[in-house]
């Protein structure tokens, strides 16, 4: 990966193409003895999931469009979620997130198949997210995600529902308002941090990615990535604080 | 008062946040935050903070995401010249298809001559039907 770490240079689509990362073998995971029945049952879902990304990959190497379909169905809401809460914006975000996907369909050789595919799509986002980033700022790009944006929005709040978590957190009538006024103040907020912050919050805290997941992606080493972390929810925490109030 | 920047404090309350911490590590938070109410603030803080971060919505593509993409890698194989592979797939199908039509072509040219390419010549065996001779009335 050593032709995309320039942090002041702005990469090509085929540059990070080119340049996307072999996958690195992972370790075997622990004894089933030593786990909880929550940990077995997550670990064989993983599995599972694994073998069938790989079935797809070989399938996609060989040509198999309708392999690419599955991946990209797969795995689309997760990418462009990463997007969204990097970004703020939402036509901004599915525009990366495609591109995440035309790199992974270009560049699904480097996939050796020795790693996760989960965690090798995510350290090609990753540095394509990175790099939009280091692009948007050289253009004085800071246009968050405007709430009237958003899908649930345009709808009425009957059809939308209850489903966004921050309505639950404010009863009465004024809860649908009062929720996406604090999802807005929540992502502006996000958007606002430091990079390398924002990234790991998002993965751990929104994603609710494992430590071992986020540690293959940013290859940070353990301690750092922890230490990190929490200077990266302090920071949004003083962000927040006159909003929690 | 101790200022809860620690490495040992900052460990604790990760750990805690991420609801990774045995029993022995709770008593050393506990102890700690009895101690700072500046630790508790910020524990506090940080919780509120969380709970925030985590009632996010899970966020949905757009349901025509996929077919995007794909027009957009169609789009710059085509720019890249890509195209002259996939127009070699047609030409591939014409090609056996003007062989078929020259050799039907071929055959129905040559359906009057023998494998040696002699004009075959009508069966001398098989006559000409005369025309009925006109009836004549007997005299």
């Amino acid at each position: 990966m050593s032709r995309v770490t320039d942090p002041e240079r702005v990469y090509s689509a085929e540059e990070l193409a080119a340049a996307a990362p072999p996958d690195e073998p992972e370790p075997a995971p622990a004894p089933d003895e030593t786990l909880t029945l929550e940990q077995r049952a997550e670990n064989a879902r993983r599995a599972e999931q694994d073998r069938r990304d790989r079935q797809l990959v070989r399938r996609l190497k060989q040509g198999d469009e309708a392999a690419f379909r599955e991946l990209v169905h797969t795995y689309q809401n997760r990418i462009f979620g990463l997007m969204l809460r990097m970004i703020g914006n939402r036509q901004e975000a599915e525009d990366l997130a495609q591109e995440v996907f035309i790199i992974v369909y270009r560049a699904i050789g480097n996939y050796r198949g020795e790693g996760r595919f989960y965690t090798w799509l995510y350290r090609v986002a990753t540095n394509t997210c990175k790099n939009r980033i280091k692009y948007l700022k050289g253009r004085n790009f800071h246009r968050s995600l405007d709430i009237d944006e958003t899908p649930q929005a345009q709808m009425p709040a009957a059809e939308t529902g209850a489903v966004i978590t921050f309505q639950s957190q404010v009863p009465g009538p004024e809860a649908v308002t009062e929720g996406m006024r604090m999802e807005k103040i929540v992502q502006r907020e996000l958007a606002a941090l430091d990079p390398d912050h924002r990234l790991l919050i998002v993965l751990r805290d929104v994603q609710g990615m494992s430590y071992q997941d986020i540690i293959k992606i940013t290859g940070l080493q353990e301690g750092t990535l922890k230490s990190r972390l929490h200077r990266a929810r302090l920071a949004l925490k003083e962000r927040l604080e006159p909003f929690m109030r | 008062m101790a200022k809860p920047e620690t490495d040992n404090a900052e460990a604790l309350m990760s750990a805690y946040l991420d609801e990774e911490l045995d029993a022995e590590g709770k008593s050393k938070l506990e102890a700690m935050l009895a101690d700072s109410p500046e630790a508790q603030r910020e524990l506090s803080g940080l919780q509120s903070m969380l709970r925030l971060v985590k009632g996010l919505p899970e966020e949905q593509a757009p349901p025509d995401f996929y077919e995007k993409v794909a027009k957009k890698i169609r789009r710059r194989r085509w720019l890249r010249g890509d195209y002259l592979i996939a127009l070699s797939l047609p030409f591939q199908i014409i090609n056996v298809l003007v062989i078929l039509a020259v050799a039907v072509v071929y055959m129905m040219l040559h359906l009057d001559n023998d494998v040696a390419g002699r004009k075959l010549e009508r069966d001398p065996t098989v006559q000409k039907a005369k025309p009925p001779a006109p009836q004549t009335p007997a005299p």
